[in-house]
């Protein structure tokens, strides 16, 4: 056992690894019956997956169909969360699991929140405890993915996890300008020395689901039962120049 | 290796077959799952351009990774230091258990929650916790659900797709105390589990679970889930174990961000699971949740022995389940049938290269129709037929000597025309056997139905010799 720069490391590194490098240092045998097929030299670059649904003159509608095709709501507002939508959810909630509200650390979703506490819901930061009793989390997304109607949720500017994950319903606020075409454009631009990944960072693509009683797709196994998506397409600092955050 | 329970007391692969095969609500039951994930995928797999340029391209990615597997297991390990997490070098599966049984009892833990990690079922972990003393749970829907009937996984992915709905709604008024009004719609019985599960997620001392990826330049872990139980088991308890089989690196993001382009489509047709949740070191400042304390058990379990030699390409397997999906075996014999923590083409690769205790690992090269399905679902091409046949000519070279003298003359026979010509004049003496195929002394189990076609009267080269 030897320290690290933080942690601690425990078992016998070098012995560890051992084994392996003397194999590999005699070269690798293949199988005699397989006869390998041409791949990719190791100094070519990593293909970027291409895909056949996205729009790249308008991700704004691919992004909007593909939330609907991971079985999330998607609402293109000019002009942040319109009223009509908030009403729409409060009364939705009722009938679910209480009309307690926690809200994430991010601007957007502590405003959202303000709006929600004047109409005479309880509104509280998440923490476990308030998000458990909680029906709906609000939070936003630091980018967001159209190819895959994915958004990227961030703990270090949401100050947690639990906004997004335990109460039945999660709605999001996401601004255009962190909208990306491809999960390559969000996720190979991760772990710059001048941007370390936060302790949690996921990328959310529909409600929570599973499929393990007879393959048949049931959402809210144990995360949110429905996802509402509120892309801002002007308004909210949307325009390109506030950049997107995890870039 | 473990001396893992799974291949079931007093049980063969013959006897397990052949009750999975007469079990008609299984075979209906596995039918009726891996052809909607078959069809999902080639769905989400269409969506893709030249998906087929991109699985080989994913080949090359993992050859590449594990060519220098040792070096990307020190860089990630030293940015896992780097963030705070603490690192194991596991060479055993007893290694890797006693470490966590360890880090359990050092926080006096008795509430363990677990999600979905085949790594863990491989190395019997639960067992190892329970008994010291531990309750562990199991989170991810279908984990749960076996966990309560005393099961092992019949799916990597869908561990308990063996049973369907009323199965399940027995089991949950039998085994947690379910009333028996629940419905049996999958929309009541998933809401009871996440009532249940929600408690245990609360509650729980320690989260443990597996990864789907390690990413070696930001000491990263992916887990990806559906439920969202890989995400509460590492945003709730206070102390996060994960149990990394160290084959599963990737050098950086790039080649991530290609292999989960890939891995979902290819288990469910999805074109991203609902959570590919990326956890870099413990819980940051001013955060109100994530694990404090977080352990990476590195395991190698029999995976270095593997690295140079004809079967490294194993270690490339991403575990989707695609290619127990289109296997023509697995579709009638289930999951069980293989007798260990892996099964389908997959398991019967993996299986007797890492069961080295299991009597009947060998036998599993047998279970294959030699098809090619597996190699064409493949996302990282793995040649599984071909290992298959490796496997083959590896147990042959144990075969007895009565066994290997009679290929031999089988071969010699055969390559000589006149010798060739003699034998099959014999075989228009089959006929009078034929028809009595499974009831003679002699090969009837093979017999035992199938009709054997009679061979003709008069070899094809007499009449052909004659003009026909």
């Amino acid at each position: 056992m030897s320290q690290g720069h933080g942690g601690t490391e425990h078992g016998d590194r070098e012995r560890f690894l051992a084994p392996g490098r003397d194999l590999l240092s005699g070269g690798i045998h293949p199988n005699p019956v397989h006869v390998p097929p041409p791949t990719p030299l190791p100094s070519d670059p990593v293909p970027e997956p291409r895909y056949l649904n996205l729009d790249p003159d308008d991700l704004v509608s691919t992004f909007a169909d593909a939330v609907a095709h991971a079985e999330g709501v998607c609402h293109v507002v000019d002009d942040d969360v319109p009223d009509r939508l908030l009403d729409r959810i409060v009364a939705e909630l009722g009938e679910r699991d209480g009309t307690s509200v926690v809200v994430s650390a991010e601007p957007e979703a502590r405003a959202v929140g303000d709006r929600l506490a004047a109409r005479g819901l309880g509104v509280a930061p998440a923490t476990p405890a308030t998000a458990a009793a909680a029906g709906l989390g609000v939070t936003s997304a630091t980018a967001a993915i159209a190819a895959t109607g994915s958004i990227v949720l961030d703990s270090r500017r949401a100050a947690g996890r639990v906004a997004s994950l335990l109460p039945s319903v999660h709605l999001c606020v996401v601004p255009v300008s962190r909208l990306f075409a491809t999960p390559a454009d969000v996720l190979r631009r991760l772990g710059s020395a001048a941007d370390p990944l936060p302790p949690s960072l996921v990328v959310v693509t529909g409600p929570s689901r599973t499929g393990d009683i007879e393959q048949l797709l049931t959402l809210g196994a144990h995360g949110p039962t429905a996802l509402h998506v509120v892309l801002v397409t002007d308004g909210l600092g949307a325009s390109p120049t506030s950049g997107p955050a995890t870039a | 290796m473990s001396g893992h329970h799974l291949m079931g007391p007093g049980t063969t692969l013959r006897s397990r077959t052949a009750d999975a095969v007469a079990n008609e609500r299984l075979r209906s039951n596995v039918a009726r799952a891996v052809d909607r994930f078959a069809t999902h995928r080639r769905e989400g797999l269409d969506e893709l351009e030249d998906a087929d340029g991109l699985r080989r391209a994913a080949r090359a990615v993992k050859q590449q990774v594990l060519a220098d597997l040792p070096g990307l297991l020190e860089r990630f390990a030293d940015q896992v230091l780097a963030r705070g997490g603490h690192v194991c070098w596991a060479p055993t599966a007893e290694d890797a258990r006693s470490y966590v049984v360890d880090v359990v009892g050092r926080h006096r833990a008795t509430r363990v929650a677990k999600s979905k990690s085949m790594a863990t079922e491989e190395i019997d972990l639960n067992a190892a916790l329970e008994s010291a003393g531990a309750q562990v749970v199991e989170t991810d829907l279908g984990e749960w659900i076996i966990q309560l009937a005393d099961e092992t996984p019949s799916h990597i992915i869908a561990p308990a797709l063996h049973r369907d709905r009323h199965q399940i709604h027995d089991l949950f008024v039998a085994a947690v105390g379910a009333e028996p009004a629940l419905g049996t719609e999958p929309a009541e019985l998933v809401g009871f589990a996440r009532g249940r599960l929600r408690e245990v997620f609360l509650a729980a001392e320690v989260g443990i679970t597996g990864a789907n990826i390690a990413v070696a330049e930001t000491g990263s872990i992916v887990l990806v889930t559906n439920e969202g139980n890989g995400r509460l088991v590492t945003a709730l308890p206070p102390v996060h174990v994960v149990v990394l089989g160290m084959e599963r690196l990737a050098a950086d993001w790039a080649q991530a961000e290609l292999l989960l382009a890939l891995l979902a489509r290819s288990a469910t047709g999805q074109r991203l699971s609902s959570y590919t949740n990326i956890v870099t070191g413990t819980r940051g400042d001013g955060e109100v949740d994530g694990a404090n304390e977080l352990h990476v058990v590195i395991l190698d379990n029999g995976r270095s022995s593997l690295l140079a030699g004809e079967y490294h390409e194993m270690l490339a397997c991403i575990r989707c389940g695609a290619c127990l999906n289109v296997c023509p075996v697995y579709r009638q014999v289930g999951g069980h049938a293989y007798g260990w923590v892996y099964p389908g083409p997959m398991g019967s690769v993996l299986t007797p290269l890492l069961a080295h205790d299991q009597p009947e690992a060998a036998e599993l090269a047998g279970a294959s129709t030699l098809c090619g399905a597996c190699m064409d679902a493949c996302p990282v091409q793995i040649p599984l037929q071909d290992l298959l046949l490796s496997l083959r000519r590896r147990k042959a070279q144990g075969a007895g000597a009565a066994e290997r003298a009679a290929w031999n003359a089988w071969a010699a026979a055969w390559s000589d025309a006149r010798r060739y010509g003699a034998t099959t004049r014999l075989a228009t003496w089959g006929r009078m056997v034929a028809p009595l195929a499974g009831r003679l002394p002699v090969g009837r189990s093979w017999g035992t139905g199938r009709t054997v076609p009679r061979p003709a009267e008069r070899r094809f080269r007499d009449r052909w010799r004659e003009g026909l």
